[in-house]
Order: C-alpha cells, then structure tokens, then sequence
C-alpha cells in the first residue's frame, strides 16, 4: 500500500514539474508576440521622415496647390525604401478629399498609418491633412 | 536511509524544474525588456519627427503669409493663418491630443509679428512668433516650446561718378539675406529718384546686374539726374516670393 502512494505521488510530482516548465514556457511565448512591432516602427519612422524632406522646402505643398498627384507619386517612390507600397489620401483643411496618391496595392499585414499635415508656402494660404498608409509590398 | 533518499528526490524534481522555469522566465523577460527600450526609444524618434514636422509646418505657415503680406497683404493674414493650423492639429491624432498655442512679437519694430521697413537700408520683410506645443499621448508626452522667425533683408550701398552734363554713373553693391544667411534673388527691380518721382531703370539706362552667386549683386545703370545726391531704391523677391525694398542715397565718389 505504502508502495502504491509513493508511485502517485512520483507521478504527481512529475506532473507538477511539467506544468512548472511548461507555464514559463507559455509565458515567453506571449512576450515574444509582441517583439513583431519593430518593423512597424520602422516603416512609421520612415514614411514620416519621407514626407518631411518633400515638405522641407515646400515642394510637397506646393505640388498639392498644383494637385500633380504624379509628381508626388514619383518623389514619395524615390525616398521611400525600395519595395514600400504606399497609399496617400489628401484633404484640405475643412476634411474634404481632395485627392489621393498610390503606387499599388496595398497588403493588410503590418500596414501602418501616418498621419501629416503641411501647409503650402504660397501667399493664398492652404493647409492640408495628409493620411499615408505603408506596408512592405508583398514579393 | 534509503526511504529518507526515495522521498526527497520527488522534491529534487519539482525544483529541479521550478529553477529551469526560473531561467526560462528571466532569460525571456531580460530579452522583452531589452527590446522594449529599443522600441520605446523608437517611439521616441517617430514623436521627435512628427513635433519636427509640426515645426517645419508652423514654418511654410510663416513664409506664407509673409509672402502675402509683403505683397500687399493686411497684417491680421499672420494671425488667421496660425489659426488655422492652429485649429487642424487640435483635430489630429498621431500620438494623442495635440495642441499649440502661439504669441505673436509685439515691439518696437513688429506688430503683430510683422515688421516691414522699406524706407531704409538694411530693407527687412520679418515675421517672428512664439510656439507652445504640448502632445498628450497614451505612453509619452512633449512639450516644447519655440520660436519662428522668418526674414529676409536687403542690405544695400553705393556711389555715383559724375559724366557729362548732368548724366551719373552709378554703382551699387547689394546683399540678400535669408535669416541671416546670404540667399539669392528671384527678381531685381531698380528706380532712382529725380524732381521728386520715381523712374525705373531699364536698358536704355544701360543697367548691369552682376549675379555673385553666392547673394551679393553688383548693379550699374546711368541717370540723368539734376540733384548732386542720387536717391535709389531696390525691389526685390527673394526665391521664396518675399518681397523686400531698400532705399539709399548715392553720393559723388
């Protein structure tokens, strides 16, 4: 009988060290989830630096004064890291859609949204509200 | 003996484990707190560009409307402008509640941040505000205070060489200015006074304007002129559309 109880109580203790190890394992599991955001980061940190060198000496206001939506396309392709998709929604100051910019589809996956506002250097004064969605295009 | 050993390995065991798990967790916990600091310090650079952007929008604001006023533009422009932005930041939301407060330069020289001299040399076109810019966010927050001066300044001085009869060669040396730094011209126009109006200067006056390059001119024209001093005035727009006049009186060198 004393035999018996000792042999549980093993299979007890085994099943207590399992469930130790395996909680902390499932613990480190779940922090390192959120270890994915980096990237993200990144590519906000990105698309904001890229609309501040066009806004930098006006040339991004100024090309929505003159709405050349490719001129914008084009300059937004050239600073942006190579194999960025990126899609630009323009509103004036009221909320009104003005316009938008795109250099392709955009995939759902890591898609990161900037938001920016820039005001054209011209004497009639026009500010403008800019939402820049970026992903990593899909290869 | 032997049964003293049989018991306290199953509690060997169970610590046993119970210090692995330890190392599991506090290796795992020492990595995510390291990367944490990387993503936060990250974060940190993403507000550190967006207040960047704030600035440089706070910045086109100020060229624009000094631009409209140094081309006729009521002074009151400046402020309904910063208004403006004013008001679209409070209805943004990158990184929480964003608002911005801003005083204009009120002195001596400026009114309501503006300050035209045109009758005088140096000839200014300024704006000049204070900012106060707060973010309100989930996991940071900024404030930040700074100031917008936009200037741009014609610095001017010159001589004339009598001719025959009452005809005047005259000689002037400019410099532009963009906040303090040499910027060059989009457009000089030159007059000089005689009998008490202002006649512009063209080809038939044999005008010469010498681009430095580096926002200096050198400006040359012959004047008919009765008086013994010649009163000349310089219009000019820098690259960015500002308008900036200077006025000078040449004497006989």
């Amino acid at each position: 009988m004393k035999g018996e109880n000792e042999g549980q109580i093993r299979i007890i203790e085994a099943f207590l060290a399992s469930l130790i190890i395996f909680s902390s394992l499932i613990v480190s599991a779940n922090l390192t989830v959120t270890q994915n955001q980096p990237e993200n980061n990144y590519l906000e940190s990105n698309g904001l630096q890229a609309l501040i060198k066009l806004d930098s000496d006006g040339t991004l206001g100024r090309y929505i004064d003159e709405r050349n939506w490719t001129a914008i396309r084009d300059s937004l392709n050239l600073v942006l890291p190579a194999g960025t998709s990126f899609n630009l929604t323009i509103y004036n100051e009221k909320g009104q859609l003005i316009g938008m910019v795109s250099n392709g589809g955009l995939n759902s996956e890591n898609l990161v949204s900037i938001e920016y506002f820039c005001a054209s250097q011209s004497s009639i004064f026009h500010c403008y509200i800019l939402h820049l969605k970026l992903t990593v295009a899909a290869s | 003996m032997r049964i003293v050993k049989r018991k306290n390995s199953g509690q060997l065991l169970i610590v046993a484990a119970l210090a692995i798990a330890i190392l599991i967790s506090s290796t795992t916990a020492y990595v995510y707190e390291v990367s944490k600091g990387e993503r936060n310090s990250q974060k940190q650079c993403s507000l550190n560009n967006y207040i960047l952007a704030i600035k440089q929008t706070t910045r086109n604001t100020m060229i624009s409307s000094l631009k409209n006023i140094s081309n006729g533009g009521e002074n009151t422009v400046l402020f309904n402008n910063l208004n403006t932005i004013t008001e679209v930041l409070r209805n943004t939301y990158q990184f929480g509640t964003c608002n911005q407060n801003f005083t204009l330069l009120n002195n001596s020289n400026y009114n309501l941040g503006v300050w035209l001299s045109w009758n005088s040399n140096p000839g200014v076109s300024s704006t000049y505000a204070n900012f106060t810019l707060k973010i309100y966010g989930v996991n940071l927050n900024a404030e930040v205070n700074y100031q917008v001066n936009v200037t741009t300044s014609l610095l001017a001085e010159g001589f004339y060489t009598p001719l025959e009869n009452q005809e005047k060669l005259v000689n002037i040396t400019c410099e532009l200015y963009n906040e303090g730094e040499h910027a060059l011209a989009k457009n000089i126009t030159v007059y000089y006074e005689n009998l008490g109006s202002w006649i512009l200067v063209n080809n038939s006056n044999n005008l010469s304007i010498i681009n430095y390059d580096n926002g200096t001119y050198s400006i040359s024209f012959q004047a008919n002129v009765s008086s013994s001093t010649v009163p000349v005035s310089l219009h000019v727009y820098d690259l960015r559309e500002i308008f900036v006049q200077a006025n000078i009186t040449c004497n006989a060198s």
